[in-house]
């Protein structure tokens, strides 16, 4: 199950670039490595993600899953190692280009992030501002038809197409994250990295927002990956279950393969890192 | 005065009650050089009580005849004007200010410095001062004042909302950064929308302020309703003092409650 820390790719990642990027795999991680002060977070991950599956990463806190989904992302900057999207390197880019390649990924939080006294339309909207210029995208106002339209159309894929026009304060959790979803999908993003997006909804909306993800990746061949908190819920909706443990790659299996043995061990190693 | 409750450390044994007294003691001290700096003579005034009532006899009854009134209360709106032009107009100034000036929006620490530091001047410079600056520009007269309370009223507003984009959940920031967003853009669509409510009290707080600090103004010769207050007293003519006086406080009352009762709408 071990898998070897794979410095040397990381190493050659920018020299040998594939040369046909539609081959690569969505999003390809090897030898990551970021430290905070005082402790090593990332020590030299691996991981893959494909497209049209969901992948459940598992791991205890402090074990390295949500930094490495906020590397990937650009909300923490890795100490090392390399990230390609679809073949693409992007640690060590800045600016116009690395904007250009990250856009393939969205981001979906605990938290949710949305912005609560927008309308919901707005919200999933404001996932395209990255392909947008500044004059159409001022003000909500400005946003282009052609953008509502594929706005309401994400949102009609989550299900919350007669809720366009509510403002996002008014929804459920379970509304709101399935709104989220649907601007990752207005951001035409094909890799969706979802950090712990059940953890504060209840069992019923948990169950519902899973769902949706393992649809939209089998359907319309997303690459997910999703920290999961909780190993029954991996079992139930993930087509591959991975396990991080003190910054690197525990195991990474099918979920039928996945063992209570595994888990133990995988908690057990967070447990013993304080 | 902390050191006082503060259980004893390894610092020096000082008794609460000598750390007590040496505060008391500055205290007094301080008081006494400000008594005797400010010439504070409650004897003076009760020997100086004739003049006062002299004072108060010729104000009251206040002229209340039409020309008197009629000039006063368009002397007065010429002061809301001033307090109202000087508040919209310094709004663009305050925003860009505010949002270079804020750890959460700024886009580098120099920005961040440069627009604190003239954020902080634009405050510490009186709006007063800046009328007298400008009458020697513009001439006497409301324009002055305009331009005034624009300047100062910047420095004020940019600062209070540059705090208030700082109290917000960054969390919609973020998620609008990972999703390819420009930092104006971030503005826009994460900050702006979080902090209206805010921004609008504060704005609303400005204008009661500046249309109060604009009657000042108008004492140094920046016109409105504080120019003809300025003005009856130099021609002893109390009586007319009292009723521009009577119109300021319906102004000052007036927009009091006009900017609480919006307030309270907004707040929602």
């Amino acid at each position: 199950m071990s898998v070897s820390p794979g410095r040397s790719a990381g190493g050659t990642a920018l020299a040998d670039r594939s040369p046909s990027p539609e081959a690569a795999p969505p999003l390809s991680i090897s030898g990551l490595r970021k430290s905070f002060p005082g402790r090593t977070v990332l020590a030299g991950l691996d991981l893959r993600i494909t497209a049209g599956r969901l992948v459940a990463v598992l791991g205890a806190n402090g074990s390295g899953k949500s930094t490495a989904l906020r590397c990937v992302v650009g909300l923490e900057r890795p100490d090392g190692g390399s990230i390609r999207l679809h073949g693409e390197e992007i640690v060590g880019l800045s600016g116009r280009e690395l904007a250009r390649r990250r856009s393939r990924a969205a981001m979906i939080f605990q938290k949710i992030h949305l912005v609560q006294r927008r309308g919901v339309l707005d919200n999933v909207c404001a996932g395209a501002l990255g392909r947008l210029p500044l004059r159409r995208s001022l003000t909500p106002a400005l946003f282009p038809r052609e953008l509502r339209e594929e706005a309401m159309e994400c949102l009609r894929r989550v299900g919350l197409a007669d809720r366009a026009g509510d403002v996002v304060g008014r929804l459920s959790g379970g509304q709101q994250q399935r709104v989220a979803i649907a601007r990752a999908l207005c951001q035409r993003a094909d890799i969706v990295l979802a950090d712990e997006p059940v953890a504060a909804l209840d069992p019923a909306a948990a169950a519902q927002v899973l769902e949706l993800l393992s649809e939209l990746a089998r359907e319309q061949g997303l690459a997910v990956a999703a920290v999961l908190h909780q190993p029954e819920l991996a079992r139930r909706y993930a087509d591959r279950v991975v396990g991080l443990a003190r910054g690197r790659l525990a195991f990474d299996t099918s979920p039928g393969h996945l063992s209570d043995r595994d888990l133990d061990d995988l908690y057990a190693t967070g447990e013993a890192a304080p | 005065m902390t050191t006082g409750t503060r259980v004893p450390a390894a610092s020096g044994r000082r008794s609460p009650s000598a750390a007590g007294a040496a505060v008391v003691t500055v205290l007094v001290v301080l008081h006494v050089l400000a008594w005797q700096g400010t010439g504070f003579s409650p004897a003076d005034l009760v020997r100086g009580w004739r003049g006062m009532a002299d004072f108060a006899g010729e104000a009251i009854p206040p002229d209340l005849s039409w020309p008197v009134l009629g000039a006063g209360i368009r002397a007065a709106l010429v002061t809301l004007y001033i307090g109202l032009l000087g508040t919209t107009f310094s709004v663009p100034f305050a925003l860009v200010l505010a949002v270079l000036g804020a750890r959460t929006t700024a886009p580098n620490r120099w920005v961040y410095q440069a627009a604190r530091s003239l954020l902080s001047f634009l405050r510490a410079v009186p709006d007063v001062v800046f009328a007298l600056i400008f009458v020697t520009a513009v001439g006497l007269g409301p324009f002055a004042g305009v331009l005034a309370l624009i300047f100062h009223n910047t420095g004020v507003m940019g600062k209070l909302w540059s705090e208030a984009m700082e109290e917000i959940d960054l969390g919609p920031r973020d998620a609008l950064r990972t999703n390819g967003a420009n930092g104006v853009q971030v503005v826009a669509h994460a900050i702006l929308p979080a902090v209206v409510p805010q921004f609008v009290g504060l704005l609303l707080y400005r204008f009661d302020v500046n249309v109060r600090s604009s009657l000042v103004l108008g004492l140094v010769g920046a016109g409105g309703i504080g120019f003809l207050v300025n003005q009856s007293i130099k021609l002893f003519r109390f009586d007319q003092m009292a009723t521009h006086l009577l119109i300021v406080l319906v102004l000052v009352v007036g927009v009091d409650l006009l900017s609480a009762a919006v307030r309270r709408r907004v707040a929602v």
